[in-house]
């Protein structure tokens, strides 16, 4: 598969991602359990910053033509 | 006869052509594509993303607040074997019980009954914490329920004899 093609499907995985840690911190946090909110909210920040590297990948790859 | 016949459909494709053009919304044919689609896509992952800091920041906030509550629930030798003691932690506002156990250790739990509410009791004949309302029981060593409606543990408060005192240093939610 080439650049773009993979970039432009690993932005759904992340959005995947960061659906299941947003509703995990937020189980975490009504649950009083801050550990698993600490964790799930560095696995979603991480998550978005390889989405923003792939987005860019895949825009620059977009737009070259 | 054909080339009237030929020039009837032709008005008709014609005809059809037009409706196909008048049913084109060219705003939405340029929004609704491929490129907008990921990038609604990328927006709602930094969304979601960022949206999980405020939480991590509140719950920051708030175990340091509770680390550092430390309160002196009573001296050693005031309660017997099998006696219980009900005082507050880490607010005023959560009742909380400590239990002196048979095997002379200290526990101590939010009796709050984790089902509706109600207040639960130490009860020494049967040695398990009794929430009378729906007749929940809970093991006295861990805080687990044994029978009843309730399905989970009550949260524990976390102890530390020191100087001849019980003392209250935190409190723990899920455990063992």
């Amino acid at each position: 598969m080439d650049k773009k093609r993979v970039s432009f499907l690993s932005i759904f995985v992340f959005l995947a991602i960061n659906v299941i840690s947003l509703s995990k911190v937020i189980e975490g946090f009504y649950g009083k359990e801050y550990g698993h909110v600490y964790s799930f909210m560095i696995v979603a920040l991480i998550s978005t910053g390889l989405a923003t590297i792939a987005f860019f990948t895949w825009r620059k790859q977009e737009y070259k033509s | 006869m054909t080339e009237d016949r030929k020039k009837n459909n032709q008005s008709a494709n014609d005809q059809d052509m037009m409706k196909l053009v008048d049913n084109l919304n060219r705003k939405e044919d340029v929004n609704l594509n491929r490129r907008a689609f990921l990038k609604a896509s990328f927006g709602t992952t930094v969304a979601l993303g960022l949206a999980t800091t405020p939480f991590g920041v509140i719950s920051a906030v708030r175990s340091e607040k509770e680390d550092s509550n430390q309160v002196e629930i009573a001296s050693v030798d005031e309660l017997a074997i099998g006696e219980a003691k009900n005082f507050n932690y880490p607010t005023e506002d959560e009742p909380a019980v400590l239990v002196r156990t048979p095997d002379d250790r200290y526990v101590a739990y939010n009796n709050k009954c984790t089902h509706l509410q109600c207040p639960v009791f130490y009860e020494k004949k049967d040695n398990v914490l009794l929430c009378p309302c729906h007749k929940g029981y809970f093991d006295v060593n861990n805080g687990h329920p044994v029978a009843g409606p309730p399905q989970r543990e009550l949260p524990k408060i976390l102890l530390e004899v020191k100087d001849g005192k019980v003392l209250a240093v935190g409190r723990e939610y899920r455990h063992g």
